[in-house]
């Protein structure tokens, strides 16, 4: 059965770009999110594979919503993507459980490696 | 009359390369002064130059402010100026995290240095998603320890018609300063972004 990718970011270019750089092979239905709240919402009433999470982002950021996951125990893989690259901010939200960091602007070189990796394709 | 006003799909286009170029600005930040930056999701506005002074008086009116200006040339009739303003009281904070001793030559070497920091990196980080690079003029203090700056921020704007605020709040772990930046972009230029926006639109 096809999963259900969830793409999370306030940005229409972001996700779009999101939308345009999932690798050719993976089979998933794609929903969109514009924040952290709208994620939730989405992820609370649907059955997710994965989350594409931005973090810098209006009403609930990335981080909120990794907590939620987290304090929820949501079986979901999050792979962040974002353009807020410190390492104290990756370190974090690895630490609150995502999969993997992806630095912005995304592309499928990018996200065929990481997905391939943790065998998302 | 041109048409300098962007579309809402080439605001939120720009929204979010600015909001990459900041990542990596607020990147080197932290590395520089070892420090987390909390990173927000900056406003941007479109304005016209000439509003600017106004724009900026309450914020900023009679206190000691810093004012440094870059100008930029990038290919394809690309350039412009930004203007990096912040209080001088944040200023301080500053040096003293730098290590910088509070005289007014190694001053103008801090100002010049955080100018450096936040607006060459975010700039340099803007032209490679525009597939553009830019070179720079030296940055110039237009002013400092000097409560009527907005007279002089009048003087640089008037040379441009169009303003792109970018209202930057840098959050860090121990305290926070606010700075706004602003760019000044020439009318020509304008048109060359809104073409350049519409071309990374059209390739997603």
């Amino acid at each position: 059965m096809a999963l259900t990718a969830l793409i999370c970011d306030d940005s229409l270019l972001a996700r779009n770009q999101m939308k345009k750089s999932l690798p050719a092979d993976f089979d998933a239905e794609v929903v969109t999110a514009t924040n952290g709240l709208e994620a939730l919402a989405v992820l609370r009433g649907q059955e997710i594979g994965v989350v594409f999470l931005d973090l810098t982002m209006p009403e609930l950021d990335g981080v909120g919503v990794l907590e939620a996951i987290k304090a929820e125990k949501m079986d979901v893989f999050v792979i962040v993507v974002s353009a807020d690259i410190q390492p104290e901010m990756q370190k974090r939200v690895m630490d609150l459980g995502a999969l993997a960091f992806i630095q912005k602007p995304v592309n499928t070189d990018k996200l065929s490696a990481v997905m391939h990796k943790y065998g998302l394709i | 009359m041109t048409d300098l006003s962007f579309t809402e799909e080439q605001r939120d286009c720009l929204q979010e390369l600015i909001n990459v170029a900041m990542g990596l600005a607020s990147d080197k930040l932290a590395r520089f002064l070892n420090t987390f930056v909390h990173l927000q999701v900056p406003a941007i506005g479109l304005v016209n130059a000439a509003e600017i002074p106004e724009q900026f008086r309450g914020q900023y009116q009679g206190l000691n402010s810093s004012m440094i200006s870059l100008g930029f040339f990038g290919d394809g009739g690309l350039r412009g100026e930004t203007i990096l303003l912040y209080k001088l009281e944040n200023a301080g904070k500053i040096a003293a995290l730098l290590g910088y001793d509070d005289d007014a030559t190694s001053e103008a070497e801090m100002l010049t240095d955080i100018s450096s920091i936040l607006t060459t990196t975010f700039l340099n980080g803007l032209a490679e998603q525009l597939d553009n690079s830019f070179s720079y003029a030296a940055p110039r203090i237009i002013s400092s320890r000097d409560n009527d700056f907005i007279s002089k921020l009048e003087q640089t704007a008037f040379h441009w018609q169009l303003a792109l605020k970018v209202d930057i709040r840098y959050e860090l772990t121990d305290y926070s300063f606010d700075c706004n930046m602003i760019l000044l972009i020439p009318g020509e230029a304008v048109l060359k972004l809104k073409t350049i926006l519409d071309q990374v639109l059209a390739e997603f």
